[in-house]
């Protein structure tokens, strides 16, 4: 059983390797300009030239999946490492300190919770304007709160032990106590959270781009694609089904190896 | 000091937790839109045309003062405050009509949809999952959990244009704009269900196998209670709580639409009047719409709070 759940965890690492080799090599891998339009060929379906047909623009379908991957990838990790790292430290520090700061920092906790998320991050992002940048600010602002609520609680009972108020009577500083004591042990859950967020984070990525509160129109984006296809849909669902399935085969692979990486840790 | 004194200290202190939340989101909402560089009396003389730079200063400047736009911030939120706290929540910059107005109208197929889903969520997710904890890792639970990791891997926006395709244009059941009434609803239902199901499902099966782990169920079972005995009057009733605290996340999250579900199938609900309230920066209506969030979300967190610890009485009815 055990062997057996290695062997899982190593193919779907191998899974998000290729995604991820995808995504850095893009252009190399590319068959076409994903941006190149070209009236005279559009939505053609699959052949030699436009393995996966082309766009309503004449715009290589194929081209186009392999540079949103680049997007979503990039973005949905930038957004999660970003999250993790800051709703972590705002934690701990909650959790560690108590007092004053911890009775602050949980009403910021309760108020973000209380808000409409995906409302939150049109309005920033709306305001924002367009691009990469803007949407990954937006999304940080709504996401880091679960990070922050378990890193807190988790930091709670580690300050329990005697070890840490042993630490504390050593003389330990407390910055010390916090970066060699307290976030080594409760780290492994965290980073199992964090994993299994990516897919959530690549799926809201999408969610703003469909809306039109994206990267803009210059970068190709899944979501954005689902958004333009969707006006063709009674005639050529092939422009919602391409994109569609590599949000999902995606979301897909991020789940698996964040469940893997759970059972892993957990044993 | 008397019980009841310690009861109704608790519930002041947790109305006064509420107050300070209400405040903290509603100013923060303000911020954003404040910090925002369109001009909402621009957006509203610009109409539907958009022929911004048509628009003359003096002309913005006039709108800015019907709006209350040119007083300085704090003011411009005490003036809100002021008023929500009497009520009031303002009239809508774009259709000109009051907030509460616009809210309650577009309340009904959200809450419709709301109830209805979680209805069949519940009925559906919390026997199926009792039934995957109980045969853990057998035919069933391997089945149902390739189904929820499906559901999980799906973003709701996809699935619901998959939906609109398959039911609406290829089988023709559904028209593609909605129909007024409960016909139009049942798209939109079902993604939600499929959603939200798959993970209700995983949670119950999570929390009943918590209990089935602990060493009450181990005594019992040497003692010579009966397994069905065990699990129905000892395991369920322990998972009660936290099960209802699972199914409280969805009360909150789909009372507040679901902003992008409601626009595809086209339900005019709060959801998508949130969404292009955003986009035409209509301050008095998002405020409202954040507002409307929040105070569902803390109901529904008191409720929850309250029923628990009436379930089971070893929780105590505290301030998380």
């Amino acid at each position: 059983m055990k062997k057996n759940n290695n062997l899982g965890f190593k193919i779907i690492t191998a899974f998000v390797l290729a995604l991820l080799i995808i995504a850095v090599l893009a252009p190399i891998i590319a068959p076409n300009d994903p941006n190149e339009t070209n009236i005279m060929m559009a939505q053609v379906g699959p052949c030699a030239e436009y393995p996966l047909g082309t766009d309503h623009l004449g715009r290589c379908m194929l081209s186009r999946i392999i540079y949103g991957a680049r997007t979503s990838i990039f973005a949905g990790l930038a957004i999660t490492l970003i999250v993790f790292s800051l709703g972590t430290l705002i934690g701990v520090v909650s959790g560690y300190f108590g007092g004053a700061v911890d009775v602050v920092l949980t009403k910021l906790i309760t108020i973000m919770q209380a808000f409409p998320k995906i409302i939150l991050a049109i309005a920033v992002a709306g305001m924002m304007g367009l691009g990469i940048r803007n949407l990954i600010i937006a999304l940080c602002l709504v996401e880091w709160v679960e990070y922050a609520r378990l890193a807190r609680s988790f930091t709670f009972t580690a300050k329990q032990h005697n070890y840490i108020r042993a630490a504390r009577v050593c003389g330990e500083s407390h910055i010390r106590i916090i970066v060699r004591r307290i976030i080594p042990n409760i780290i492994q859950p965290l980073i199992v959270n964090a994993s299994l967020g990516i897919a959530s984070i690549i799926m809201e990525i999408a969610a703003l781009s469909y809306l039109g509160v994206g990267v803009g129109e210059s970068i190709p984006e899944w979501g954005a694609m689902i958004n333009a296809g969707k006006g063709y849909i009674q005639t050529d669902v092939r422009l919602v089904f391409i994109p569609a399935a590599a949000i999902f085969i995606t979301a897909a692979i991020f789940n698996l190896f964040g469940e893997k990486l759970r059972d892993k840790i957990s044993g | 000091m008397g019980r009841t004194e310690t009861a109704l200290r608790k519930i002041f202190s947790h109305i006064a937790q509420i107050a300070v939340v209400l405040v903290g989101i509603t100013f923060i909402t303000f911020s954003i839109m404040y910090i925002s560089p369109k001009n909402p009396a621009e957006i509203w003389l610009a109409g539907i045309d958009g022929n911004v730079g048509m628009i003359s200063e003096e002309a913005i400047r006039e709108q800015e003062k019907i709006m209350g736009l040119d007083k300085p911030f704090i003011v411009q939120y005490g003036n809100w405050i002021n008023s929500a706290i009497h009520g009031d929540l303002g009239t809508s910059y774009t259709t000109r009509r009051a907030v509460t107005t616009e809210l309650i109208e577009r309340m009904a197929p959200t809450a419709k949809m709301t109830f209805i889903s979680l209805a069949i969520t519940a009925a559906v997710s919390i026997p199926l999952g009792i039934l995957c904890a109980v045969y853990k890792d057998r035919l069933l639970d391997n089945v149902l959990r390739i189904f929820s990791f499906f559901g999980i891997s799906m973003p709701s926006f996809v699935l619901s244009i998959l939906f609109l395709w398959f039911f609406c244009i290829k089988l023709k059941w559904f028209t593609v704009i909605a129909a007024d009434g409960m016909r139009g609803l049942v798209l939109p239902i079902a993604v939600l269900v499929i959603q939200c199901a798959s993970k209700m499902v995983r949670q119950v099966r999570a929390i009943v196998l918590e209990q089935l782990e602990q060493p009450y169920v181990e005594g019992a079972i040497a003692r010579g209670v009966g397994y069905k005995r065990i699990l129905f009057s000892h395991v369920l009733k322990n998972s009660a709580a936290p099960i209802l605290t699972c199914i409280s996340i969805y009360v909150g999250v789909f009372l507040g639409g679901s902003a992008i579900i409601e626009g595809i199938f086209s339900v005019n609900g709060i959801g998508s009047l949130a969404v292009s309230a955003v986009s035409r920066m209509d301050y008095n209506l998002i405020q409202g719409f954040v507002l409307w969030c929040a105070l569902v979300y803390l109901i529904v967190n008191l409720a929850v709070d309250i029923l628990s610890a009436i379930i089971d009485p070893r929780i105590k009815y505290e301030r998380r």
